[in-house]
């Protein structure tokens, strides 16, 4: 089977031509460097993603910490991991790094904190 | 009055990577004026992940990015006056800001940085037909709101415009609960980058209409659908192809502009092309001592490229603090077939540069070619060039010949 | 029920100029609005010109009233805060049939009592405004140009100063009459009782009309759409333009520098049957394209920042379709009731003295006591952008807000929308505060400054996040908060 992909891993947005069988590739062209390969793997095995969004922050100088996951998480769970992150609030202050929600669902990807929010 | 060697306007990422290096190569009176409460600019908002990959090496959000720039520019001691707006600045680099701590102050400065970055493209500027209701927003405005603001613009959503923000916003706003219905835009490629429409769009089944536009806003109060048509190749809508799609939020991302109403007081000459200035290698402007990098100069695919050219930008600034002046730079890069528009526009043909450019439209096999008359300076081949995507190609002093005017083109 | 001795159906700027002219005598008077503020039509979807007078039939209402508007307009605005500038007139001809209607022209204004009108060529043309098209101008030294959203909200600041009472959102239904004769309007927020009715409803002036006991007017509104230049392009622009009139005595698209240092480019003109529909078309768009760059030289694309449609509430004659003088009329058979029809251009021109004709029908009926307190002086905001830079870093020490500016591109303060955000009639829009302030007019539109403004709005105001409205009706600006909170 062949399909085309553009890569998301970097900005270079390589458009991969890949010909592969269920889950293996045969071959891919297109990518300008090695990842290009991992990501079009994964993409056929399990596609995965990151996301960021933000948490309210009680008592902070902003309401919103910006967040977003550690590592990237299966695509097809992005909504119940957002209705999770949704679930949760902080309290400020907060900072880059700082971690939201551990292990998110179990997924093994933190949420993390990405904007420092002193008490206002 | 106070004097400082170097104001920089706007403590976004061109500002406070350019403070740094101004800081790393020795230059000690350093203030940075930045309007908002704290530094960082725009990045504050744009909490997706995917900034720094080149300089860093990982996937960071727009404030983790500034934050790095910020925290350096704390432990090296640099004055950030937030809250603070640039009024004016005079061709002898005099600038007048106002803050409501410090209230009205006069500056006079060796050398000036311009590092406003830009604004975006409103449908003003678009001449949108229809009426004027609530629930029309930019998507750096829309973006404001959801990620600082904490207020939801809206539930059924029409995006006009592929620029990347408005691809962000269109995740954003699905992540959050809203219901994309589509994206439209004029011309029969998309303004953003493919991994944006990878996954902002295609991930979340967000339909990229290419070739369409909005030909009608309607509602008087809140509004309640617009008419998207598809678009001749002069972008002119055809008749009969109207169709109307309800909803209650219009996002434009249909351009941006760099911001340079305080350049044009200062008296420097802007370039039709990109609407920021005529710089040279130094990033000089046409005034002595006035300097420009960032999105206000011309605008950037990737906040990477800014801190870049702000670094550049600031050693010439730092040289010229230093001796007074810099080599001048007579000679003139043209943007040759299919090159949009090239970054600097004037050289001096003895020192190294990083030249900037984007090309017309999308091209595949292609070369990218740099010329002194006949003489080739460098050639790059590239699978693929899109209009998204800005290219930048290292020009080396010791292949330039002295005296002759470049020409970059896409053949 | 609330009872005044006068209401006043209508707050633009003719009821608005009627209320503050009432307030000079002891009289109890409310004005009823049915839009968010008092400027979000007719009044404020126009040229912002003062009109000098010649373009009327000699000895009408609008001839007589336009010359007396124009001839006090220095005083009124120096009274009232009107930010205003008498830049004189050009309307320029190219062909010998030009000529001959401009030369009519001035002789109908000489009539009507319009000084200083002549005749001048390319040559004097240059010497007043490169900018302009044409081959040979009448040029009118006493027209000017003033903003009309402060000209309306000062009458109505200084109506509500000396006692007047203003309700927003609050749209006359129906009309009874009590057995003494009092009337009663009955609105969405409740009935109001009174002993005067004053009709000054605009495009809706027949209706209202008919609704009080005086059937048989018409009104046609005649829309126009305008684009809005950036002030780039106001600095080529010294004097309004307009072009030779057609043959049926009416001007085309012209070029008009504003007040604030914009030019606004039309209208175009075409009967509507709604006159409050403001959208504008592409085929408007494209038509004054054309027609505005023969008037002014930088009608450029880049130049282009707004676009808007307004429309002139036309009393027209049922039988011919012609088009009829104001109405200011009281009748006998329908007691207790002043009624305003076809008020359109020159209506900002002449609101002062409608009002003072409206005053002396009711003067006529009853005594009028003056009222001791009146005030006629009216203080607008203090705009950080035009004051001196000795006095900004006074603002700025008295005021920290006046260091805070909030729109980039008009350099408006926090300061000053903090004031506009409590002004006297209760105003909550963010459009009612950009027409008070001018922030977002500029060429980002609020790309910078509108989410500062709402969530001034609600900070100042206390408002939820569901209840930022843009302007009229419920234009809400939100659905709710992203995290938290209550959703709409």
């Amino acid at each position: 089977m062949k399909r085309t992909f553009t890569c998301i891993v970097c900005p270079n947005g390589c458009e991969i031509d890949a010909e592969y069988e269920g889950s293996r590739v045969i071959s891919v062209t297109g990518n300008l460097c090695p990842k290009g390969k991992t990501y079009v793997t994964q993409e056929l095995v399990d596609p995965r993603r990151t996301i960021a969004t933000s948490m309210r922050v009680d008592g902070g100088e902003l309401p919103l910490a910006s967040v977003r996951l550690t590592r990237p998480i299966p695509k097809d769970r992005i909504f119940d991991v957002m209705a999770e992150i949704n679930r949760h609030s902080l309290t400020a202050p907060v900072a880059i790094g700082d971690v939201a929600v551990p292990d998110i669902l179990g997924l093994g990807s933190d949420v993390i904190v990405t904007k420092n929010v002193a008490r206002a | 009055m106070m004097h400082e060697q170097a104001v920089i306007v706007g403590g976004g990422p061109a500002g406070l990577a350019a403070a740094l290096r101004l800081r790393e190569k020795g230059v000690k009176d350093i203030l940075i004026l930045e309007r908002e409460h704290k530094p960082g600019g725009i990045l504050r908002q744009c909490i997706h992940d995917g900034f720094g990959l080149m300089r860093f090496g990982e996937s960071l959000s727009g404030p983790e990015y500034a934050q790095r720039f910020i925290d350096r520019v704390e432990e090296a001691g640099i004055r950030c006056i937030t809250d603070c707006t640039v009024l004016d600045i005079t061709h002898d680099k005099l600038v007048t800001a106002v803050s409501r701590n410090l209230g009205l102050l006069q500056i006079q400065a060796d050398a000036v940085l311009l590092t406003m970055g830009c604004r975006e493209r409103t449908r003003g500027a678009l001449a949108t037909p229809g009426t004027r209701p609530a629930g029309v927003y930019t998507a750096g405005v829309a973006q404001s709101y959801i990620n600082l603001q904490n207020v939801m613009v809206g539930r059924e959503i029409v995006i006009l415009g592929s620029g990347d923000i408005g691809l962000i916003m269109a995740r954003r706003l699905t992540l959050e609960g809203a219901h994309v219905k589509g994206v439209y835009e004029v011309q029969p490629y998309p303004s953003g980058l493919p991994r944006n429409i990878e996954q902002c769009l295609n991930d979340y089944h967000i339909p990229l209409h290419l070739s369409h536009t909005v030909v009608d806003i309607r509602g008087r109060e809140r509004l309640t659908s617009v008419v998207v048509a598809q678009c001749d190749e002069r972008f002119r809508p055809i008749p009969g192809t109207e169709e109307e799609i309800p909803c209650d939020t219009l996002i434009l991302s249909v351009g941006l502009i760099p911001e340079n109403e305080l350049s044009l007081a200062a008296g420097v000459e802007l370039d039709a092309r990109t609407r920021g200035a005529f710089v040279d290698e130094h990033y000089q402007t046409g005034v002595p001592g006035i300097f420009a990098a960032g999105n206000v100069l011309h605008v950037h695919d990737l906040v990477d490229f800014v801190s870049l050219e702000a670094e550049a930008l600031a050693d010439s600034a730092a040289e010229y603090l230093l001796c007074g002046s810099l080599p001048e730079c007579s000679l003139e890069v043209k943007a040759g077939s299919n090159v949009g528009h090239v970054i600097p526009q004037r050289f001096s043909a003895t020192r190294s540069f990083t030249l900037s450019l984007r090309v017309r439209q999308p091209l595949k096999d292609v070369s990218i070619v740099v010329r002194q008359g006949e003489k080739e300076v460098l050639r790059k081949k590239m699978r693929k060039a899109l209009p998204a995507e800005m290219i930048q190609l290292p020009i080396k002093a010791e292949k330039l010949i002295p005296g002759v005017e470049l020409e970059v083109s896409a053949e | 029920m609330q009872t005044s001795d006068v209401i006043i159906i209508g707050g633009g700027v003719v009821g608005s100029a009627i209320a503050r002219e009432l307030t000079r005598y002891r009289l109890k008077v409310t004005v009823l609005e049915k839009e968010s503020d008092v400027c979000t039509q007719t009044s404020g979807r126009n040229t912002g010109m003062l009109h000098a007078g010649f373009l009327y039939k000699t000895g009408s209402l609008k001839a007589r009233c336009c010359v007396e508007g124009n001839r006090e307009f220095d005083q009124v605005a120096r009274e009232l805060d009107v930010p205003f500038k008498r830049t004189g007139k050009l309307i320029v001809g190219f062909t010998e049939e030009h000529r001959q209607r401009l030369l009519a022209m001035i002789e109908r204004g000489r009539a009507n009592g319009v000084p200083g009108m002549e005749l001048i060529d390319r040559k004097r043309m240059d010497e007043i405004d490169p900018s302009a098209g044409g081959n040979f101008a009448i040029y009118c030294p006493t027209s000017g140009i003033l903003d009309p959203f402060i000209y309306t909200i000062a009458l109505a600041e200084n109506a509500v100063k000396n006692g007047a009472r203003y309700h927003l959102y609050t749209e006359v239904t129906g009309h009874d009459r009590l057995e003494d004769g009092r009337h009663v309007l009955h609105t969405g927020k409740g009935d109001f009782a009174c002993r005067w009715v004053i009709n000054s409803a605009g495009l809706h002036s027949a209706e209202i009309s008919e609704m009080l006991g005086i059937p048989g007017y018409v009104i046609q509104p005649v829309k126009g759409e305008y684009f809005v230049l950036d002030k780039k392009a106001g600095a080529f622009a010294k004097i309004p333009v307009y072009p030779a009139p057609t043959e049926r005595n009416t001007f085309d698209t012209h070029a008009t520098p504003t007040v604030d240092g914009n030019v606004l480019v039309g209208p175009n003109s075409f009967n509507v049957t709604d006159g409050e529909d403001y959208s504008v078309r592409q085929v408007g768009m494209d038509g004054l394209q054309e027609s505005g760059a023969r008037m002014f030289k930088h009608m450029r694309r880049e130049y282009y920042i707004r676009t808007f449609a307004g429309a002139r509430p036309k009393r027209i004659d049922p039988a011919t379709g012609e088009i009829q003088d104001f109405l200011i009329e009281c009748r006998d058979d329908v007691p207790g009731v002043i009624n305003l029809v076809g008020i359109e251009s020159p209506g900002l021109t002449s609101a002062l003295p409608i009002a003072r004709r409206v005053v002396g029908l009711l003067r006529e009926r009853e005594e009028l006591l003056p009222n001791p307190d009146f005030d006629p002086v009216r203080k607008g905001i203090v705009r950080f952008h035009e004051a001196s830079r000795e006095e900004q870093a006074r603002l700025v020490a008295a005021d920290p807000d006046y260091g805070e500016i909030v729109c980039r591109c008009e350099t408006v303060t926090r300061a000053e929308i903090r004031q506009a955000i409590h002004n006297p009639l209760g105003v909550s829009t963010v459009n009612g505060i950009k027409v008070r302030t001018r922030a977002s007019m500029g060429r980002c539109q609020g790309g910078y400054c509108e989410t500062r403004i709402t969530a001034m709005i609600r900070e100042e105001l206390g408002r939820a996040v569901t209840d930022v409205r843009l302007t009229n009706g419920d234009s809400a600006m939100f659905t709710g908060y992203v995290k938290g909170g209550e959703q709409a």
